[in-house]
């Protein structure tokens, strides 16, 4: 089952990393402002994995810990720590010479609920039975 | 004829005077920094604009008036950057410069210092600011570093996690007019 689990968590991260690089694109181009300094490329796919793995890697745990009440407590988990994560991207602190720092958030909040959308609908084609 | 010859070589003469007497003039290029600090805020302004007229031989000849534009403010947070320009703090919209006018610039024994009146947020109040002049051919570096008490300029609330003394740091990089 971690194998299987594992094996979703990469392919949802390289998911949700492709989509917020797209998004990326658009929101360059058509709002002008250049953030790939500090979001770059690389960068997004790698958290994008790693937050998925991650999050693999939890519904593994609760699983094992809470049987049939564990996928139920890790989509709210899941859910809500992604919600939660949108805060950071307002209280980032961009280097001085980086132009509209307002235009930031509204690159880097949709990014945050990626990895979480790419995990939900990749999940059935995995076809994990809880324990 | 000797009119006419006698008014230019007087012309001449006045000019002479004239380009002796009047400082060199100076434009800022767009390399500057107008930067400050405190323990909790910090940023810079984006937009400076003025006249200087400095020379290192005729300090009495030399004047500095300047303006920075209060809604070029940066501090790398978006949020942060509309409270500051809000009326809580800067009030952009009310006040949306600062301007500092010389009225005295005199040598020290590490560089130079201008005293002046720095009219912020409504408020204006004497201050002076000791700098830096490097010059280079046809270039030159102005950089000084001065604290401010936000509160002398009813910026802010007194007290709060902002500290009352703010540090600017200026460096403004001209060139020959």
């Amino acid at each position: 089952m971690l194998k299987r689990l594992l094996l979703l968590g990469a392919l949802a991260g390289v998911l949700a990393g492709g989509v917020s690089i797209v998004y990326q694109k658009v929101y360059t181009s058509s709002l002008g402002a250049d953030f790939t300094k500090m979001a770059a490329p690389v960068g997004i796919i790698a958290g994008s994995v790693l937050g998925c793995l991650l999050a693999s890697f939890g519904f593994w745990l609760l699983n094992k810990w809470l049987k049939q009440k564990g996928e139920i407590v890790f989509n709210l988990l899941f859910s809500i720590l992604s919600i939660a994560s949108i805060l950071a991207a307002f209280a980032v602190k961009l280097p001085l010479d980086v132009e509209s720092p307002e235009l930031f958030p509204g690159l880097v909040v949709p990014m945050h609920l990626f990895p979480a959308m790419a995990w939900f609908t990749l999940k059935p084609i995995f076809r994990i039975k809880e324990k | 004829m000797k009119k006419f010859i006698f008014s230019g070589a007087l012309l001449l003469l006045l000019a002479a005077v004239f380009a002796f007497t009047i400082a060199q003039g100076w434009t800022p290029t767009d390399k500057y920094n107008i930067g400050f600090s405190s323990n909790d805020a910090g940023g810079v302004f984006k937009k400076f604009s003025g006249n200087i007229i400095f020379d290192e031989t005729n300090t009495a000849a030399s004047a500095f008036d300047v303006t920075i534009d209060v809604a070029s403010i940066n501090t790398g947070n978006g949020l942060q950057n509309k409270h500051a320009k809000s009326d809580e703090w800067f009030d952009a919209a009310k006040y949306p410069v600062i301007r500092y006018v010389s009225k005295k610039i005199t040598k020290t024994a590490t560089g130079y210092q201008v005293t002046g009146d720095l009219d912020m947020h409504g408020v204006k109040k004497e201050l002076a600011i000791p700098f830096v002049f490097r010059k280079t051919g046809n270039t030159a570096v102005f950089t000084g570093s001065f604290t401010v008490n936000r509160s002398d300029y009813h910026i802010g609330k007194p007290g709060g996690d902002v500290a009352e003394l703010i540090k600017v740091d200026i460096t403004v990089p001209v060139e020959k007019k």
